[in-house]
């Protein structure tokens, strides 16, 4: 493959100069038992950086980016006619109407594209983790090999932009919560090697402690100690053995890691060197410190940033009652944060080189659950008549129409792609978009070609199944 | 037309570009050629001829060069090689002109000049050479040239195509072939099509509709009609298109180079003979023996050992003395982490260093065989890989996934045959069906993801060394297995008859029941129960040569870093010593498929016991041309890793997910049921208390009466009202006496438990109690369901005997999951021991940065380079952090200021060995006069990151 050589290097000098070439692993080659086939002349970039904001659990379109009739709460209010729980707004674009509550959102509609209609696979009977996974790496599970986290790809494929921010970092996301061992599954560099795995900040305010020397620890003690095992290093008789591949990878890593925990980049994962005005803008709770953790990393130089609503069964997005009470806070959790977000990598220049992405595993109906035409089981009761609020919001998980946000990096300004129905089943009806054209429309823009791919037990892997999915140009200026 | 109507000019003049590109390269090189003659100042007569060469082939070169740019212009050309050739096509006609230049500056000068021109012209046609050569390589392809070198043979070359046309032209004019000698032909033409024409006529691709794989469509044929007509090959559209000039845009193959004249003779006769299809199924590739041929052991007197006879041989061969074993403390290293997964003590190092006997080493292996324990728990690692067997992970919350620790656990503690234990995974008890059970993933899965097809799957890899992942979608490209067989296979699992599905699509055709190889015996039963019996039988016969390599192969693996056949799950790939392979699969059958007689066989040897090799990149170690020279260095795996700082510096691991003697003490974790809108919760926060009441008989006399206490995460514990002890460290059983305690008759055990933290968490209390008579007998008094408990804080002296807990409520008993099956809950405790070992515990981001695989998928090879994640992990980890300080601590306590037998110990727990003096001075100095823990840990810590104590060497 072509490699990011020229990345490593040129960042490298500016950063730390040439002595210390070797000990970038990141992206260079540890020899690797991976071979590609074909050698894909690279391809021109518009971004460097790809900043992923996941509405784990299934947000519902209608009650969001794409709303549609407004019913009112009333007693005894008719199930059917629940189309969106709230009324639409205006945004920046002429035309274009969010759910209440996104107002901030809206605002900087003008600077990125709505697409209106994603069709998540049928994986049949709805479970979160399998469309998540599904989203995050192109693949369905079950698979006889594991498939890399589209974060990993673009590590293994571009390496990191500043070499001493790890290019794959996963935000807001913990593991111990239900089905933790699905997330876990496809949260993984797969068959690239953990090399390529993620770097996992489940609290952005503690983000920090991921990337300084241990607690209680001095600069000082941190120096002397990695002085002391460099010594110890150089007097230990295995050295008279000379030197392979495994003691190369280890001293390297360790030089690697002894570099990113003392360089001064590391504040930047410091969310309390943020003015309070600045922090308050974005605190809405852990996502939102995430959005700034976001930002701070991307104008350091961050390759891949996912920053989650958090997925935990029944919370967040996934909202089985109370659909109309819980969107409302969901809302107000990502509405400035977001929107602040969008304002200020575009204000510092960024915007042009970074894409954000705003997405979730499907979306979310008050009655149909599944595809249309296509029963699955229902996972909650919804009475023909709402006697009481709970029963009033967007309960059954829906894979049809689902809203994808864009902006930055080339994307066309204030775009609507796609479109869905006014009526139920609010399903796509013009230019349906599948998961694997979203993933090579991010290839693209990253430069990354269609025909990459490496050979895993005998059989090619591409970025997308086969290679499928092409580009939507219409989407970029 | 409108717009471009004169791109047809443009085309016209760009093709003109390969016809004229001869000119340049026969006026220039014969101009070189004649310049050569006139060296030393011959042939003066020349010059002038020379120069008319020199203009005609410069001038050519430049139009050559923009026709050729018009060529790119109009035509599709891209990549590397076009650029590169356009490039030094336009230098050539630079240099061209150049030359042309000197020459008249010299013809102009003197010459004095003749060197330049002479340089100049040689430059040029150098450059026309090589820029001649890529455009060559862009018209008949890259390989046009290259792949004639013998050592670029693909294994396929026309194949016997001529041959057979010499064999069969002495019986053509005889009426008919024999069966055999059609059914070669068949295989033959099948062969061409597979490497010249599957690319795109697979029933994949079906390019024009048109499939060469199946009988079915070579006989029905593509868009353009039928390929041949049976007996008419001169008529017939597939000799036609074969024949047709390369530029002809119906000419076939499509890509790639034309077929070679015997070739389409060969299908020719084939049509001519009847186009018969051989019930053979085609083996395009490469493939293994299927039944093992154990060598003769080659008569080498000085080398007693098997393997040593044969590795004797081998050396030999390639021009190598065997080198000398390790001295003793590499090799107690070695053994102890290959059987055991562990370190050494350093008593045991200095006892086996001080031995004088001869057969010091074949002892140890013995004895550390014998150590069923812990071969068991270093073992299972490797198992769990390959069986993708696990505590933990995706599929256990929806039932869709089960363990088969149970079962794996004892067969290797009690050292299970192996032939025993692949019919057990294959016809499996309740015990061991997770392994074919598979995964189950909620909602529709990929039909080569079916749980019959990950059976067929992992089987076929874990335990034969065969890909079977392509071929369940589609007859493989790198193989010569097929879907129909892949499906045959899948179907011996599935109670109803599977329909074959193509790339996810169904083919309408319904799978046989077939093992992969059905030489070795056939499958027939109605029910998946007699099934499988019968693949059972079928899979351990001595004759399945697969399964007994596959396993040797990977022992061998293990123990030498690097597999006799690579990678370890194609074992149709050559072996670099056939003839070791197979003595060693067909002696573990010999010897009732005993694996530790494996391991005792390949550790005995001498070649075992070589220096280890250090390579410079993996691919130099996994080559195809690898040649053996000693074992290769390993690093310690995750597990080897933690147990190793759990033996040197701290206990990583407390407890284990998988507890082999479940009942060995009893006791149950206990907590207040806390109830919240009538579900249950989580504990809150805050303190609980406990009272239970018990009677020793009177009549009896105690001898000892010990207890084990913990909780989670705090607890007092009272006897009597008096107490007992206290503790707030989960992790640490208390183990105290309590026959001071104790009377006869009746006795209340009290216990004020606390749970910590600010919102509802996992609590527990977990008691045992051990009483011992004079008598001999023993009577165990635990934490159960009939213990009592209350969150109010009691009035009076609730921890005496007399008071009213008659309205304390039970307790509930909590999952013992949540904490795991503590090693030091145990009245047997070993000092020696007392941590849990990685193998047992669930995967955590501990291990998984160090390379534990999370076992969706079945691995069996990990990947042992450090990565920059682990680094951090190992560098500013919390968890690996508190390890450190716990050690730092204890070892501050056990040594104080010493700090000579501090770093002394230290090495010696480490690596077997003392430091040397100049590594004592440097570890005193950096321990300080008065070491604190932080000094401490900072020395843990560099030493356990060494490569000396990482690495296997």
């Amino acid at each position: 493959m072509h490699h990011h050589t020229d990345y490593i290097r040129r960042d490298f000098l500016k950063k730390m100069g040439a002595a210390t070439l070797s000990a970038m692993s990141v992206g260079l080659p540890t020899s690797s038992f991976l071979s590609s086939c074909s050698s894909p002349a690279r391809m021109p970039s518009s971004i460097d950086t790809v900043i992923l904001l996941w509405m784990a659990g299934g947000m519902a379109h209608t009650e969001t980016f794409d709303p549609k009739a407004y019913a009112p709460y009333e007693k005894g209010l008719d199930s059917k006619r629940v189309l969106s729980t709230f009324p639409k707004i205006p945004t920046a674009v002429d035309d274009l109407f969010f759910s209440e509550g996104l107002e901030n959102i809206g605002s900087v509609m003008d600077k990125g594209a709505i697409i209106r209609s994603y069709r998540a696979a049928d994986l049949g009977h709805i479970l979160h983790t399998r469309h998540q996974y599904h989203w995050h790496t192109c693949y369905e599970p079950p698979q006889s090999v594991q498939p890399p986290h589209i974060g990993a790809w673009m590590g293994k494929e571009l390496g990191p932009v500043n070499p001493v921010i790890p290019p794959f970092i996963s935000m807001g996301q913990r593991f111990t919560v239900g089905e933790g061992e699905e997330l876990k599954a496809f949260h993984s560099a797969g068959f690239l090697g953990t090399e390529f795995g993620p770097f996992l900040i489940p609290d952005p305010s503690t983000g920090l402690d991921s990337v300084r020397p241990p607690q209680g620890m001095t600069t000082k003690r941190f120096e002397s100690r990695n002085q002391l095992y460099q010594e110890l290093v150089k007097r230990s008789p295995l050295e008279e053995h000379g030197s392979g591949y495994q003691k190369e990878s280890l001293m390297r890593s360790m030089e690697q890691a002894y570099r990113l925990l003392n360089s001064p980049e590391a504040k930047a994962f410091d969310l309390s060197q943020e003015p309070k005005e600045v922090y308050d803008t974005y605190n809405t709770g852990r996502f939102g410190q995430g959005c700034l953790l976001a930002r701070r990393l991307a104008r350091e130089g961050a390759r891949f940033i996912s920053v989650s609503t958090e997925y935990e069964p029944f919370l967040g997005w996934d909202t089985h009652e109370n659909g109309h009470t819980r969107a409302e806070k969901m809302k107000a959790l990502i509405d400035r944060p977001i929107a602040q977000l969008i304002k200020d990598l575009d204000e510092s220049g960024h915007l042009d080189r970074t894409l954000v992405v705003l997405a979730s595993e499907f979306s979310r109906d008050a009655i149909l659950e599944g595809r249309p035409g296509e029963k699955v089981l229902d996972q909650v009761d919804q009475p023909d008549q709402i006697e009481d609020i709970k029963y009033y919001g967007m309960h059954r998980h829906f894979t049809d129409g689902c809203s994808i946000l864009m902006w930055g990096g080339g994307i066309k300004k204030g775009l609507v792609y796609g479109k869905t129905a006014d009526e139920r089943p609010c399903a796509s009806t013009e230019n349906t978009v599948m998961i694997d054209q979203v993933h090579q429309t991010i290839y693209h823009m990253l430069g990354i070609p269609p025909e990459t791919e490496y050979t895993i037990e005998g059989r090619p892997f591409y970025t997308t199944p086969d290679g499928h999915g092409e580009a939507i140009l219409d989407l970029l200026a | 037309m409108e717009g471009n109507s004169f791109l047809w000019i443009a085309e016209f003049f760009g093709r003109l570009h390969p016809l004229i590109v001869h000119f340049p390269i026969g006026l220039l090189v014969v101009a070189l050629f004649l310049e050569i003659l006139t060296l030393n100042g011959k042939r003066p007569g020349l010059r002038e001829g020379i120069s008319w060469l020199i203009y005609l082939g410069a001038a050519s070169a430049v139009l050559a060069a923009v026709l050729g740019y018009i060529l790119f212009q109009v035509d599709d050309y891209q990549g590397d090689l076009v650029q590169n050739h356009q490039l030094l096509g336009i230098l050539t006609a630079i240099l061209g002109l150049l030359t042309v230049w000197v020459m008249r500056f010299m013809q102009k000068k003197g010459s004095q000049h003749l060197l330049y021109y002479r340089s100049s012209l040689l430059m040029t046609v150098i450059t026309l050479t090589v820029a001649g050569h890529l455009g060559a390589s862009l018209t008949h392809g890259e390989d046009f040239l290259t792949s004639t070198f013998p050592w670029n043979d693909d294994g396929y070359e026309k194949g016997n195509a001529g041959e057979l046309l010499a064999e069969f032209a002495v019986v053509s004019d005889k009426a008919e072939l024999s069966t055999n000698q059609k059914d070669r032909l068949n295989l033959e033409v099948r062969a061409i099509f597979a490497h010249n024409c599957y690319q795109c006529h697979s029933e994949l691709k079906q390019k024009g509709e048109l499939v060469l794989e199946t009988e079915e469509g070579v006989m029905k044929g593509g868009e353009s009609g039928k390929l041949f007509t049976i007996g008419d090959a001169k008529n017939s559209e597939i000799i036609r298109r074969l024949k047709l000039p390369r530029d002809d845009e119906e000419s076939m193959p499509g890509k790639g180079k034309a077929l070679a004249e015997e070739e389409i003779k060969l299908i020719s006769l084939w049509i001519d003979n009847g186009a018969h299809w051989a019930d053979e199924s085609l083996k395009i590739f490469p493939e293994a023996q299927l039944a093992i041929s154990k060598p003769e052991l080659p008569s080498i007197a000085d080398e007693p050992h098997p393997v040593d006879k044969l590795m004797t041989a081998y050396f030999e061969v390639h021009d190598q003395e065997m080198p000398d074993v390790v001295d003793d403390k590499t090799f107690i290293r070695r053994a102890y982490l290959d059987i055991t997964g562990l370190l050494p003590n350093p008593e045991e190092v200095i006892a086996f260093e001080q031995n004088t006997s001869p057969d010091k080493r074949n002892q140890l292996i013995k004895t550390l065989l014998s150590d069923d324990q812990n071969y068991t728990q270093h073992w299972l690692s490797f198992w769990n890989d390959l069986l993708r067997n696990d505590y933990s992970g995706t599929g256990f919350i929806t039932g869709g996934r089960k363990q088969i620790t149970n079962w794996l656990y004892e067969a290797l503690s009690t050292n299970k045959p192996y032939n025993m234990m692949v019919k057990e995974l294959t016809n499996p008890t309740e015990a061991s069906e997770g392994f074919i059970k598979g995964i189950e993933w909620r909602g529709v899965v990929n039909a080569s993801q079916r749980t019959e097809m990950q059976a067929a799957q992992n089987i076929s890899q874990s335990l034969m060394g065969i890909n079977l992942k392509c071929a369940s979608c589609h007859n493989s490209f790198v193989s010569n297995l097929t879907l129909k067989q892949s499906y045959g296979f899948a179907n011996v699992f599935s109670d109803s008859t599977m329909e074959i599905f193509r790339c996810d699509k169904p083919t309408g055709k319904m799978s046989e029941v077939q093992f992969l190889y059905p030489e070795l015996g056939h499958i027939e039963a109605e029910t998946v129960k007699e099934k499988l019996i019968q693949l059972s039988e079928v899979m351990v016969k001595p004759e399945n040569g697969r399964l007994y390599r596959t396993i040797t192969n990977r022992i061998w693996d293990r123990l030498m870093g690097r597999g006799i056949i690579e990678p370890l799950d194609e074992m149709d790939n050559t072996p670099w010593n056939a003839d070791l392979l197979d003595w060693l699969a067909a002696d573990f059958i010999e010897n009732d498929y005993d694996l530790k007689h494996m391991l005792e066989r390949i550790m005995t040897s001498k070649v075992y016991q070589l220096p280890s090799i250090n390579y410079s990149d993996v691919a130099a170690l996994k080559d195809d041309d690898y040649e053996f020279t000693g074992p290769a260095r390993r690093r310690l795996s995750a597990e080897q890793f933690a147990d190793a700082v759990s033996k040197v510096v701290a206990p990583v691991y407390y407890a284990m997910a998988y507890d082999p003697e479940p009942n060995a003490v009893p006791g149950a974790w206990i907590w207040y049921r806390e109830i919240e809108l009538e579900r249950d919760i989580l504990p809150k926060p805050g303190k609980r208390f406990f009272r239970y009441e018990f009677n020793i008989p009177s009549a009896k006399n105690i001898n000892a009466a010990d207890a084990l206490i913990t909780a989670d995460h705090a607890f007092s514990l009272y006897i009597n009202g008096k107490k007992a002890v206290e503790g707030s460290n989960w992790r640490k059983v208390k183990q105290v006496k309590l026959d001071e305690f104790l009377q006869k008759g009746a006795n209340v055990i009290a216990v004020e438990g606390e749970n910590e933290g600010q919102i509802p968490n996992p609590a527990g209390l977990l008691f045992s109690l051990r009483l011992s008579y004079e008598d001999g007998s023993e009577d165990f008094v635990y934490s159960d369901e009939n213990w009592k408990t209350t969150k109010t804080q009691p009035q009076q002296a609730w921890t005496a005997l007399n008071f009213d807990d008659i309205a304390w409520e039970p307790v509930k008993i909590y999952n013992a999951e949540n904490w795991g099956k503590l090693i030091s809950f145990s009245f047997n405790q070993n000092d020696d021991q007392n941590f849990a070992r990685a193998s047992m515990v669930k995967q955590d981001p501990f291990l998984k940065a160090l390379g534990r695989p999370s076992r969706e998928n079945v691995t069996t090879s990990r990947d042992n380079q450090a990565t920059l994640l682990q680094a951090l992990e190992l560098t500013n980890g919390e968890f690996f952090d508190n390890v450190l300080k716990e050690g730092a601590t204890s070892m501050l306590a056990e040594y104080g200021n010493d700090r000579d037998t501090m770093v002394n110990e230290l090495y010696f727990k480490s690596f077997g060995r003392k430091p040397s003096e100049d590594e004592i001075n440097l570890m005193t100095e950096a321990l300080g006069k008065n070491p604190g823990v932080t000094e401490v840990q900072d020395l843990l810590w560099a030493t356990v990151l060494l490569p000396e104590f990482q690495f296997i060497y």
